[in-house]
């Protein structure tokens, strides 16, 4: 086979993997050597789905033993297989490089035999490329579960960043769908991986350079959501416990594209990305604007907004907290404003040194008002024709969310809009988007039973009854999905049977 | 808060090198003066009203400012004057001005008074050049000519290739290669041990071909570029978003599949292989891919595939 097939099968194979990042690893450029690595990283191209492209994303192999019921090169899948071998991988590399392509490297692969001979090939490429062709630029391994600790401390040492996918929310689904893998394996590889960066950073007897040879860019993982029913509440309150517990530099989540005809797989028509969207800036919240994941979403509503954002949703929810005085406030408190990001909250602060900011200043800082006039006032006073009403806030936030987002999302997304206009029998029909319906929905009776609206004229302007409402706030348990899953199953199977 | 009066109809001209633009800088600060710009001389439209003075570039006066700026502003604030002198804009002379009259009134604190008009201004023009640097870094993109050089074309919109010339120079210093700004006619040039900028202006230089490898790679990357998007996802504008279209002439994976040289196929692997069992029936297609996969492991991976219905 052609190096150009097999490039085209292993990255066709590999798009699904979501970390594409180059970050987290400063590390200068050596005489004779090719390559370096900037701390922010740096994105070379972007592809038509407008995801950025660093490093060069392959399988070494997509030859898979494992059959996961989500995943396109599942053992079952009769998809064209190929494998690069050590050199060709390292030509290529170095090949993009040159040509200031790619920042460098990100290596997985599909399951040769076992977890501990696969990773020991990936070793062997990646050595031969740090090693032989004195290759100084990133490198992103995967670790897949199950593979021994010395496997892992040897791939460890040659890349910046590990990464070992938690593939599903819960360990439930992870059996359901992807019988090979366990969810014990996954976190101890995590856990594994974490206590070495650890022991490796805090060893005295190593000079500083060294104590950053184990991993030095940190350890990211990823969940696929929307193929299995776990709500946001549970994704982000997991991701936390990551952050907390094993340090993580990143979660990525991956809205669910269904690639394989499957009787397990939920019935998603189209992705969920507004919903990985708005799991991502929860994880934002989390990373850069010091909120809690506590303060971000609750048991009871178990799902986020898809209409705003969350951090807007929480200014919402907390209303007795604004509006803020732009010249007054914490540092903290900025942070916490709809509409304003870090690099913001950092600009008002320096520039508020000099004189009292009005709106006009706030312009001329970058700031954007769409979001944050709502909640701010300039020296006692609102931007003008602001209203500082709850309701009307979340009706204007929300029209401009639905403008934006409506066009190109269909049903599971904001289905409120189209789907459910038709009444809720054909709701009914529908398993999956019924739980996408009912998180909006349940979101959106939370502003309206809240002291601060208006709920009749909400509940009107968003074009739901409010019958839909009580019936689609009764939403599958976890098991309880599963188990109608199964049953689905088996009656599928007895189908074919007797056919 | 005084506003600076402006002598509004005072106009200083350089030559266009920084020496110039630091020699006019002393002479409005010598001269007590305020200038309302400070422009380039060289095919500048005058207009009737105000009156021009040609500034001579002093070296000596020059060195003085930039002691200056280093000595009560810092290091990185010369870079940054540095930088916004790159700028493409007419007016960058009078932003540098208004930015230092300010500056060295009130010293280090006023970097950081972002919201006042001479601070703003100068910080809104460094974040365009820098921005610009930036975006040559992701989007330069090299092809190897014949005898090894590597070649890069590029088009900012402000003279930064000084400005990302060390980033090069320090990751590909094992390769010879030539960064070259068309739109400003100037390249950088690096020989593998140091690096210097020509003045192409003057000059008529022809390239080699492309080495014989280059078509190789390029159309390898072509097809990389195609086969990762995600096709559930696509989302041009958000695409065009990160990388405007004003850098899709000289990125090679944005050339339109008709006008490549080798056409790699549209279809990604699984459409295919999903088109090929389509038209011969499920047991064929099985048959010929488990004949594609020529490696030792594909063999209980094809079986697999076989026993499912």
């Amino acid at each position: 086979m052609e190096l150009l097939d097999k490039l085209t099968i292993l990255a066709d194979a590999a798009k699904y993997d979501v970390a594409c990042t180059s970050c987290g690893v400063s590390r200068s450029a050596e005489k004779g050597k090719l390559g370096a690595t900037t701390n922010a990283g740096i994105c070379h191209s972007f592809s038509a789905d407008g995801r950025c492209i660093t490093l060069l994303k392959v399988l070494m192999s997509n030859v898979c033993s494992y059959d996961c019921a989500y995943c396109v090169n599942r053992a079952r899948n009769d998809v064209p297989r190929a494998t690069l071998s050590p050199r060709e991988l390292a030509e290529l590399t170095m090949g993009f490089y040159r040509r200031n392509y790619i920042e460098g490297l990100f290596l997985s692969s599909g399951v040769l035999r076992t977890p501990d001979y696969t990773t020991e090939r990936m070793c062997e490429s990646i050595r031969l490329l740090r090693e032989h062709y004195g290759f100084r630029g990133y490198i992103h391994a995967k670790a897949i579960p199950g593979t021994s600790d010395e496997l892992l401390v040897r791939l460890g040492t040659l890349v910046d960043r590990m990464s070992v996918n938690i593939e599903f929310p819960s360990a439930h689904s992870l059996k359901m769908l992807a019988p090979e893998k366990n969810r014990a394996s996954v976190l101890g590889s995590l856990r594994f991986i974490h206590d070495g960066i650890k022991e490796n950073y805090q060893d005295k007897r190593l000079s500083t350079t060294k104590r950053t040879r184990f991993v030095p860019a940190g350890q990211s993982t990823q969940m696929i959501v929307g193929a299995s029913p776990e709500s946001d509440y549970h994704i982000l309150n997991l991701s936390a416990s990551l952050y907390r517990s094993f340090e993580l530099r990143r979660v990525f989540f991956s809205a669910y594209v269904p690639v394989n005809e499957n009787p397990l797989s939920p019935l998603v028509r189209e992705a969920p990305l507004l919903r990985e969207h708005r799991l991502y800036q929860a994880d934002w919240l989390m990373r850069f604007y010091q909120f809690d994941v506590s303060e971000i979403i609750d048991e009871d509503h178990p799902f986020l907004d898809l209409l705003i954002d969350p951090k807007c949703n929480w200014a919402l929810n907390h209303i007795d907290h604004f509006p803020i005085e732009i010249n007054k406030a914490s540092y903290d408190m900025l942070l916490r404003v709809p509409g304003i990001g870090v690099r913001g909250v950092q600009r008002v602060w320096a520039a508020r040194r000099e004189r009292r900011l009005d709106f006009d200043d706030l312009r001329r800082l970058n700031i954007s008002l769409k979001r944050a006039r709502h909640f701010i006032t300039c020296n006692g006073r609102f931007s003008e024709g602001i209203v500082f009403d709850p309701s009307s806030i979340y009706r204007t936030l929300a029209n401009d969310a639905h403008r934006r987002h409506c066009k190109g999302v269909t049903a599971g997304q904001l289905s409120l809009f189209e789907d459910y206009e038709t009444g809720p029998q054909k709701a009914q029909e529908q398993t999956a988007p019924l739980v996408t319906a009912a998180m909006t929905v349940a979101a959106c009776s939370r502003h309206m039973s809240g002291s601060c609206g208006a709920p009749g004229s909400l509940a009107e302007n968003m074009g739901i009854s409010t019958t839909v409402l009580a019936k689609n706030n009764t939403s599958a348990t976890v098991t309880g999905f599963w188990e109608e899953e199964a049953t689905r199953r088996r009656e599928n199977t007895h189908a074919a049977l007797i056919a | 808060m005084q506003p600076l009066l402006l002598d509004a109809d005072i106009f200083y001209l350089y030559d266009g090198s920084l020496e110039g633009l630091l020699s006019a800088v002393f002479l409005a600060f010598d001269s007590k003066e305020n200038p309302s710009d400070i422009l380039v001389e060289e095919g500048l439209q005058y207009s009737l009203l105000g009156s021009y003075q040609s500034v001579s570039t002093d070296l000596d006066h020059a060195e003085r400012v930039m002691t200056g700026i280093v000595s009560t502003l810092g290091a990185r604030c010369y870079e940054e004057v540095r930088s916004v002198y790159l700028s493409d804009e007419d007016h960058k002379g009078g932003v540098i001005l208004r930015f230092l009259q300010y500056a060295f009134k009130h010293g280090r604190h006023s970097l950081l008074h972002l919201a006042h008009p001479a601070v703003n201004e100068f910080k809104e023009m460094l974040l365009r050049v820098t921005n610009e640097a930036h975006f040559i870094m992701m989007f330069a993109r090299f092809a190897e000519l014949e005898g090894g050089v590597f070649f890069a074309r590029v088009e900012p919109r402000a003279n930064v290739v000084p400005i990302v010339m060390e980033h090069f120079a320090e990751r590909f210093n094992i390769q010879p290669f030539v960064l070259f700004d068309r739109a400003h006619q100037l390249a950088g040039v690096f020989d593998t041990s140091s690096w210097w900028l020509v003045d192409t202006r003057r000059l008529d230089v022809t390239f080699p071909d492309n080495s014989r490898s280059e078509e190789g790679f390029q159309s390898l990357w072509q097809t990389f570029f195609d086969t990762i998007a995600i096709e559930e996802r696509h989302n041009p504008v958000c695409q065009r978003n990160f990388m405007p279209k004003r850098f899709w002439g000289t990125l090679c994976e944005q050339i339109p599949p008709e006008l490549r040289k080798r056409r790699p196929s549209t279809e990604t692997p699984s459409q295919a292989a999903k088109r090929a069992a389509r038209l011969t029936g499920t047991v064929a297609a099985h048959g010929e891919i488990a004949g594609q996969g020529h490696d030792a492991q594909a063999g209980p991976c094809a079986l697999e595939a076989g026993s499912c219905p």
